[in-house]
């Protein structure tokens, strides 16, 4: 957008400029949409590359990697949850006791990968090379739009947990982080098992 | 906050935390509710433009239903290259565009629902009074269709000639045209003394 149609000092264009943008609908249109897209879901960007029996270790990797990424991250969350509350008791029950709390409400709040402990870590970077080495073999295009993509997804991954970790109880933002996790897993597993001679999809 | 069917009642305020490339990075993925919460952050743009170029609220709404249905639709073709609101404009500009070319363009406005839309000024109204505001949107609905569509587009929302011609399928000069003839109809029609460049 630019300011072009602005003359500045013009007091028609600073009216028309002035109106407001925002007109809410008289009715919620979401119940509409959301009866319609859910006919017709989209082609998610998570859909396998390609379908042969040589894929099925990964594809086994990659599920229990999500469930115990899934069991971690519930964990983590009820952890931080009880021990959040514990705090609270505490003070609450023993007033003048600033060294039992100060350790707790120091504690740092983290839904990150790091969080989902050392064995998912390894498993992951395990895929991640993987990954890697396929990478290199593929055509500059293709390696660009999947590093983007791949980008894009941890991106993504670390907002939602910076801000899970300002509303840790969001049920909408643990799915959504965990979703995350689950693609950001699959588009390595993809990638990791796609046959060098196989033509390459790119609209992952 | 309360999500999906839930949220007659209480339409959950986006979180202004997540970004739009974050939720559209979960929708593609086939997150509903990260969808939603576009839905919730855009709706009320892409209705006050299909309100202003179509001039009637039932249109208007059919029109901001349709371009949310399509977005979803196409979300893998979003590529990010552009903000996600304005991908949405422009959908929604096909829209309202396709729904005149199918079902004509009637002349008849609603006037009353364009001002009972905005009787409640927004943050950028707040140095225009509500009778400036109702006098210049009723002035807006009198315009040529041309001539409205490139004011609101590039007047009221920002874009420039060549996004405006992008998205309603015009030359750029012909949309520098419709400009200085919805700003000189406007004068007129609002009382204005004219500007030196509108003659």
């Amino acid at each position: 957008m630019s300011d072009q149609s602005k003359k500045p000092g013009d007091p028609l264009s600073q009216m028309l400029a002035a109106l407001p943008k925002d007109v809410q609908p008289e009715r919620d249109l979401w119940q509409g949409i959301q009866a319609e897209i859910g006919k017709t879901p989209i082609v998610t960007d998570s859909a396998p590359v390609v379908h042969f029996s040589s894929s099925r270790w990964f594809q086994m990797a990659a599920g229990v990697l999500l469930v115990l990424a899934t069991s971690l991250t519930t964990f983590v969350i009820t952890r931080n949850s009880m021990e959040k509350d514990a705090a609270v008791q505490i003070a609450q029950q023993q007033q003048p006791v600033p060294a039992a709390t100060a350790p707790l409400n120091a504690m740092p709040v983290s839904f990150g990968t790091e969080a989902l402990g050392v064995d998912y870590m390894k498993a992951r970077s395990e895929l991640d090379q993987r990954f890697e080495a396929r990478m290199k073999t593929l055509p500059p295009s293709t390696r660009a739009k999947l590093e983007r993509n791949l980008a894009d997804l941890r991106h993504a991954a670390n907002e939602i947990s910076a801000t899970l970790a300002e509303n840790p109880s969001d049920p909408l933002l643990q799915d959504l982080l965990m979703s995350t996790y689950q693609r950001e897993l699959q588009l390595l597993s993809d990638v990791g098992e796609m046959p060098v001679s196989h033509p390459v999809r790119t609209d992952l | 906050m309360q999500y999906g069917a839930g949220a007659n009642d209480s339409v959950p305020v986006a979180d202004p935390l997540l970004s739009d490339a974050s939720l559209v990075t979960a929708a593609r993925g086939g997150d509903m509710r990260a969808f939603e919460r576009l839905y919730r952050t855009h709706s009320g743009k892409v209705m006050g433009l299909c309100l202003r170029m179509t001039r009637r609220r039932d249109v208007a709404e059919d029109c901001v239903q349709q371009t949310f249905i399509r977005a979803w639709r196409n979300l893998q073709a979003f590529e990010g290259r552009s903000a996600f609101g304005t991908w949405l404009h422009r959908i929604a500009v096909n829209e309202v565009l396709s729904h005149g070319r199918n079902h004509g363009t009637r002349s008849e406005s609603n006037e009353d629902a364009i001002e009972s839309a905005i009787a409640e000024p927004g943050e950028g109204a707040k140095e225009l009074d509500a009778g400036e505001v109702m006098d210049l949107e009723r002035a807006l609905t009198t315009l040529p269709e041309g001539a409205r569509h490139v004011v609101v587009l590039q007047a009221v929302y920002g874009y420039s000639h060549e996004e405006c011609a992008d998205m309603l399928g015009i030359a750029v000069g012909t949309c520098k045209a419709q400009l200085h003839r919805g700003r000189k109809l406007l004068r007129e029609r609002m009382g204005l003394a004219a500007e030196a460049n509108d003659e």
